[in-house]
């Protein structure tokens, strides 16, 4: 009788225990990008660089497409509906808390776990299959150093530009929807502005920096942990996606519950 | 004046053999092979050495250290004093052959950019690699990889190299060209580094040139081969 809650408990265990893993390794990628020397700094910087290349460059189309879809969307709709009761001044506020505070870093966060992320835990994994892992500690190479270290700060500079990016072209694509649903472009302008306060951007630095930080550290922990076997890749892009989304979830939870 | 031994191994367990651990000091400008016909006889020992790796039971040191036991640091640092081929080569497959040289030098040495690219030119020109250096390791012939994986693990000049399966696949010239380079050519004294081989079978070639092949016998224990 007793089984299925035993069953419960060592998978919680196993759950948690997983859990102070990745954040020891967290911990880890941060005291390894502290102690990097002079010449070290220089490597990692390329492959930040590059990180970000393909990170943040490479995803401003699709960040460009939802978030103008979204915001059409969202605007072209509310325009009509709050005219009927004449509360289009909360167009801003809806602008503001909707998209810009909330659904503007999950969709943006979402959108690199999905697409760099699933990419990063992959080419972990594939470097962990293939030994290249091994060898890089052969040759006197931390391989957080070198590889956690340059994704973990690559995703936070990509996911803050990414968000930026996102922000403004919901607030411009808005414009556009308002002004088709007959609003004037001016007014809503003035309405959008009176709702920004400096709180959005202290929270949009606050949730690049911690969604950054979940789609570097999360992809490289299962990349970097996957087991010496090709069947490992697939299962370390699967568990990272998982629990990257789940970790963003938790995060923007988190966010609103703090205030 | 009592030399420590660059390479030693002090009672290490054999993979599953039931034979006796392996005790063998490797003296200095010495190469040395380790056979055996299964990957699970000889095959940890390389990790051993460079402490990627924990033996079962038993030491290994290099240069009278056991890397293993140093703290993560030193551990990394004192790595960069062995040259290590891993089987399989273990390139990295998003750099060029040029950039793989490059690599340990550019994390690991307080040398200027010009004096990394000087010093990387000059060992793939050794390893004869200066027209494919540009190609990354999924562009070039296993023959060239395994010298991309030569010319790494002799980026620093090591005293002590380490190379695992280093010649499968490869020519008897070939193989034989790689390990004078390993070598590094012959002083009065013997030849300037001392190697550790291990794998299933050389060419005779190359047994020729190794100083003394221990060879897995059926009773699990390593037996020195008839020069």
């Amino acid at each position: 009788m007793l089984e299925p809650l035993s069953g419960l408990g060592r998978s919680t265990a196993r759950r948690l225990s997983r859990l102070g893993a990745l954040a020891r390794f967290g911990f880890d990628v941060v005291r390894s990008g502290l102690a990097l020397t002079a010449a070290g700094r220089r490597v990692a910087l390329r492959v930040t660089v590059n990180q970000v290349r393909f990170t943040a460059l490479h995803a401003i189309g699709l960040i460009l497409l939802l978030s103008s879809i979204l915001s059409f969307l969202v605007i072209s709709q509310a325009v009509q509906e709050l005219g009927r009761y004449g509360a289009t001044d909360l167009i801003g506020t809806l602008m503001v808390v909707a998209i810009v505070r909330e659904l503007g870093p999950l969709i943006t966060a979402l959108t690199v776990a999905g697409r760099s992320g699933t990419a990063i835990s992959a080419e972990l994994a594939t470097n962990q299959v293939l030994g290249e892992v091994r060898a890089l500690e052969a040759m006197g190479i931390d391989p957080k150093q070198y590889l956690a270290v340059p994704r973990f700060v690559g995703s936070i500079v990509s996911v803050f530009a990414l968000l930026v990016l996102f922000d403004v072209t919901a607030v411009a694509t808005g414009f556009a929807a308002a002004s088709l649903s007959h609003m004037s472009g001016p007014r809503y302008a003035q309405i959008v502005l009176a709702s920004l306060g400096a709180r959005d951007v202290w929270l949009t630095v606050a949730k690049a920096a911690v969604f950054g930080a979940i789609v570097g550290v999360v992809p490289s922990y299962f990349g970097l942990s996957a087991l010496r076997a090709s069947t490992a890749i697939p299962v370390a892009a699967s568990r990272a996606t998982v629990a990257s989304m789940v970790g963003i979830f938790l995060g923007s939870a988190l966010f609103v519950a703090i205030g | 004046m009592v030399m420590t031994a660059p390479i030693a191994f002090e009672g290490v367990p054999l993979g599953l053999h039931e034979g006796p651990p392996l005790s063998l000091a490797i003296a200095p400008r010495q190469t040395v092979a380790l056979l055996s016909g299964d990957a699970g006889g000889v095959g940890p020992l390389g990790g051993y050495v460079l402490g990627l790796e924990r033996p079962p039971a038993g030491r290994v040191t290099v240069f009278g250290t056991a890397i293993a036991d140093l703290p993560a640091r030193e551990r990394l640092a004192f790595r960069r004093r062995v040259g290590y081929l891993p089987a399989g080569d273990g390139l990295i497959q998003n750099l060029s052959l040029r950039d793989n040289v490059a690599l340990p030098l550019r994390f690991g040495s307080t040398a200027s950019p010009r004096e990394i690219d000087g010093r990387v030119s000059v060992i793939l020109a050794a390893v004869r690699l200066r027209d494919a250096a540009d190609q990354r390791p999924a562009q070039v012939t296993d023959e060239e990889r395994r010298r991309a994986a030569f010319a790494r693990a002799l980026a620093f000049d090591p005293t002590a190299l380490v190379l695992e399966r280093p010649f499968d696949g490869l020519t008897a010239r070939v193989a034989a060209e790689l390990l004078e380079l390993a070598r590094g050519g012959e002083t009065a004294e013997g030849a300037r580094r001392t190697v550790l081989i291990t794998g299933s079978e050389l060419p005779a070639i190359v047994q020729h040139r190794v100083d003394q092949v221990y060879r897995l016998a059926r009773n699990g224990a390593l037996q020195l081969e008839p020069a």
